[in-house]
């Protein structure tokens, strides 16, 4: 019962006029960067983060969390038209979804992916309304130590699951728990690597990292290779689907949805994990197997399913232990703390508003999704026809302001062109650089709940390991690695994120 | 032996830049175990990275090959010679005026001089011209107001892109169409804290 009438609250918020229009914009803003290939959430979020600090933090989180899940509708409209991704999440929608175009089936592809990501979005608001109290009762018993092990390991998988070779993914998030050491020390107040620069004794700004290094040295990348965009001459032709196909994609969205909600919440997990994961199980075990290739409807249902669902629970570890699970996530924290709000436990009963407003706004989301992206189709198609070099420029000047806005002071400018240079080099070198950005955001958390641990424990380490819930997060931790130490798992990973 | 250059590159700075920091951090008091001084979790840190970095570098020399993209000598010499101008300019720019002194606009005058220099050489182009675009953003924004900075940001962004540089006239469309925008958005909705036009004196 409590469940409900806390939905009902939840609704209440979700409802107003603000809260609805911003669910619009958001939503939106999601499909359009969705479409277009060469912009995905990250940089559209901390694009958009000096923006929100104006608003009430509720409305902010909804419109943020919006363009996330957006993004998982949008991208695989190009997917399906172009044999383009328009995010890494629809990767392998490009797989089944492009064939069915080919075979003249561009709309009944559509069609699944925009009622599976609908089904999956449902399905997954009410996992996150149902698991995030019971999670926050369970996180409130925990101790700093424990604090410390759960970041740890967050910190492992998001590095343990981020493409390329994992020992140079954990020394991007040991380089970014580095970078986050920046600023004044809390507990003593002595200034730590800021060159007596006054502007870096808060640290080194959020936004101009994320911006940085995914906004910025993305528009040198995309300039670097050569537009290959070319919109499909065939008609996206009629959205329904025939008896046979809703029967054989049926099944495909449910799995698809189960393996999205539950790769969702992983620490390191998310949309792009999810749907690749899906993928495999629907090519492993479907009916409809056999097809793959031609143009299976479950390689589309199943993975789209996927990835809308993962996007929506990835938010639960956020909400109940305040610990982010994805570079997206850890841009949500970077927004509530700017709003004054410590995301972790205590977050679900102080600011019930927000927490059970943002669950409730993913429903309504996804059902203006649904609209957006289904009868207004023939508009995002058109949009795909904006060519690149007109793009580009428009990002460029909408970085710039906003990353002025923060705090009227140009040395942001400044700060997110080094932070440009360095990602363009992380690039090239193949340094991933989404677990640097996690370990930013964790670093400071991390530091904070060692000290306190240590000093609770008088100085044992063995206190991380006395603890049984530190205790089991560091074996975890430790097997996630060493597995990735076996050759033939490193394999399988890198089959499944290749496609 | 198969070199994987990227990871020998990526093993170097990851040292170069623990090594860094863990002098920095000579200034920091450690503290104990037990009670951690400021200085406890950077070095924790920087050992972490400086061992990383190694095996990094190590595992490099075998795990190949993976070679760095081609760099001309041009590439090469005009990084140096941007370099050098930008600490140049950044040093002198006091002497250009009052604007130079005591605030940010030296070094960011700095960083656009040597993001200019350094579009000479083909493979630094698109890297040059954006963050230029960006640096003279900064420069121009608050004395020369919104939309003074943006004009110059945008067309400087422009000449990153070959096809721009051909049709100017399309440059301009998007030039009207992003001022206009930008106008609406952050001056009439948001009301952001920043000039419009330029000062006057």
């Amino acid at each position: 019962m409590d469940l409900i009438g806390n939905l009902a609250h939840g609704f209440a918020v979700a409802f107003s006029l603000q809260n609805l229009l911003f669910a619009l914009i958001g939503a939106l803003i999601g499909t359009a960067i969705g479409v277009l290939p060469g912009i995905g959430p990250v940089a559209t979020i901390s694009l958009l983060l000096p923006i929100t600090f104006g608003q009430p933090a509720t409305t902010a989180i909804i419109m943020l969390a919006g363009i996330y899940y957006g993004a998982q509708y949008g991208g695989s409209t190009t997917a399906i038209l172009l044999n383009l991704p328009g995010e890494i999440s629809s990767v392998v929608t490009t797989l089944e979804g492009y064939k069915m175009a080919r075979n003249g089936r561009a709309g009944a592809a559509l069609a699944t992916s925009a009622l599976g990501s609908f089904f999956a979005g449902t399905v997954a608001t009410v996992v996150v309304a149902a698991s995030g109290p019971l999670l926050t009762s369970i996180a409130l018993s925990f101790g700093p130590a424990d604090y410390f092990s759960l970041m740890l390991l967050g910190l492992i998988i998001s590095a343990v699951l981020a493409q390329g070779s994992v020992l140079k993914s954990v020394a991007m998030v040991v380089l970014g728990v580095a970078l986050g050491l920046v600023g004044t020390d809390v507990q003593t107040g002595q200034q730590r690597f800021t060159f007596g620069i006054p502007e870096l004794s808060d640290g080194i700004g959020f936004v101009s990292v994320a911006m940085g290094m995914f906004g910025i040295a993305e528009i040198i990348l995309n300039l670097e290779r050569p537009e290959a965009r070319e919109v499909l001459k065939t008609e996206v032709g009629s959205l329904f689907l025939t008896k046979e196909e809703w029967k054989r994609a049926t099944p495909s969205v449910l799995r698809g949805t189960l393996v999205g909600s539950v790769l969702g919440i992983l620490p390191g997990g998310g949309a792009s994990l999810a749907s690749f994961g899906a993928y495999m199980m629907e090519r492993k075990i479907s009916k409809g197997r056999h097809l793959f290739g031609q143009g299976a409807i479950e390689g589309v249902a199943g993975p789209e399913a996927a990835n809308n669902a993962a996007a929506q629970t990835s938010f639960i570890p956020l909400l109940t232990l305040g610990i982010p699970a994805n570079a997206v996530m850890a841009l949500m924290v970077g927004a509530l703390i700017i709003q004054g709000i410590q995301p972790g436990p205590r977050m679900v009963e102080a600011q019930p508003d927000l927490f059970w407003g943002l669950i409730a706004s993913m429903w309504i989301g996804n059902v203006m999704l649904l609209v957006i992206n289904l009868p207004m189709i023939g508009m995002w198609v058109k949009l795909l026809q904006v060519p690149y070099k007109f793009l580009y420029p428009s990002i460029l000047v909408f970085c710039c302001i906003g990353v002025y806005s923060l705090n009227n002071n140009v040395f942001d400018v400044y700060m997110t062109v080094l932070f440009a240079i360095f990602g363009y080099m992380c690039n090239k070198l193949k340094m991933e650089p989404a677990p640097l950005l996690i370990g930013f955001v964790l670093g400071p958390m991390m530091e904070e709940h060692l000290r306190r641990a240590m000093l609770l424990s008088r100085g044992d380490v063995m206190v991380f390991l006395q603890r049984p819930i530190s205790a089991s997060m560091l074996a975890i931790g430790a097997i996630a690695l060493l597995a990735m130490m076996l050759p033939n798992l490193r394999k399988g990973k890198e089959a499944a994120l290749s496609g | 032996m198969k070199i994987n250059a990227k990871d020998v590159a990526s093993g170097v700075f990851l040292i170069l830049l623990a090594a860094v920091g863990l002098w920095l951090n000579a200034d920091h008091a450690l503290g104990t175990a037990r009670r951690m001084g400021p200085g406890y979790m950077p070095m924790l840190v920087f050992w972490i990275q400086l061992g990383l970095g190694a095996l990094v570098l190590v595992l490099g020399l075998f795990n190949g090959p993976d070679p760095l993209e081609r760099w001309t000598g041009i590439d090469a010499g005009m990084l140096v010679v941007s370099v050098a101008v930008g600490t140049v300019v950044w040093q002198i720019a006091p002497m250009f005026g009052e604007f130079f002194t005591g605030t940010y606009n030296a070094i960011g005058l700095g960083m656009l001089a040597g993001f200019l220099v350094i579009c000479v050489s083909k493979g630094w182009r698109l890297l040059g011209f954006i963050c230029a675009a960006m640096c003279i953003f900064g420069l121009l924004l608050e004395k020369g107001g919104l939309m003074l900075a943006l004009t110059a940001t945008i067309i400087i962004s422009a000449m990153a892109e070959p096809q721009h540089r051909r049709q100017p006239l399309g440059v301009l469309g998007l030039l009207v169409f992003l001022l206009a925008l930008c106008w609406w958005i952050f001056i009439k909705q948001l009301d952001i804290r920043v000039a419009v036009w330029p000062m006057q004196y």
